[in-house]
């Protein structure tokens, strides 16, 4: 899921695709395949996603990604497995894609992921906690990579 | 290795003492993280960002198993080994 969020907003930020959600004055670097532009099979793919997302259009970074339409059917597979129900469920997995972008400094993926959170049911009391836990962790981790502090943990046999 | 030295638990003042051997319980471990120790080389940072730190990840709207994994999703995306 991390993954997946990463490269996702590493994408539609790199090719400056405006937020979904949010006024942006962003200008795309590079076309996105308009819906009507769509062939059957990638129509599919996309009216999967806008009901996913419950979206009334496909979010940009899928559109752009839909040029390529064999690319763009297994990744979009791919991101709807990472983020399906399962051990973890769809709206903790939200919240943690959030704060992968909030670290990430990705205004796409803030936005995006932020609004499905929210959506999903998280309170605005829990992404207030989950915006400092991000910062929290934003500070001591730049805390130990400046001082180079070695793992207190290490699952090695015989490292501890 | 660290570019300073992390000191240990009796180098600090009785009340930080008491704070990072609460943190063996906190974390359910038998020894006091590094990163206790170091941020309270600043007393008054690491008084202060320890009461906050440990507000953030107590139980809330959000579990702190779930605080947890918001953390190590942070470290992933950062790329901190520690």
């Amino acid at each position: 899921m991390a993954g997946v969020t990463h490269a996702l907003n590493a994408v539609a930020d790199g090719l400056r695709l405006p937020p979904e959600f949010s006024p942006s004055s962003r200008t795309p670097l590079l076309a996105v395949m308009e819906p009507g532009e769509a062939t059957p099979e990638v129509k599919a793919a996309f009216d999967e996603i806008m009901t996913f997302y419950a979206m009334d259009r496909p979010p940009a970074v899928f559109r752009w990604m839909a040029r390529d339409p064999g690319f763009f059917q297994d990744y979009w597979a791919a991101t709807r497995e990472a983020f399906r129900d399962r051990k973890l469920d769809r709206k903790m997995k939200e919240v943690l894609a959030f704060a992968a972008s909030l670290t990430a400094k990705s205004d796409y993926g803030v936005d995006f992921h932020y609004r499905e959170a929210r959506r999903l049911g998280v309170s605005e009391q829990g992404m207030t906690e989950a915006i400092e836990v991000a910062q929290c962790f934003n500070t001591v981790t730049k805390i130990a990579d400046a001082l180079q502090l070695q793992p207190d943990f290490d699952p090695r046999p015989g490292t501890r | 290795m660290e570019i300073v030295r992390v000191p240990e638990v009796h180098e600090f003042p009785p009340e930080d003492q008491k704070f990072l051997e609460a943190g063996k319980a906190w974390f359910k471990i038998d020894f006091v993280p590094k990163m206790g120790r170091v941020l309270r080389v600043v007393p008054d940072f690491g008084r202060t960002y320890g009461r906050a730190s440990r507000r953030a990840m107590s139980d809330g709207a959000l579990s702190r198993a779930q605080k947890e994994l918001i953390a190590a999703t942070v470290s992933a995306i950062n790329v901190c080994e520690y």
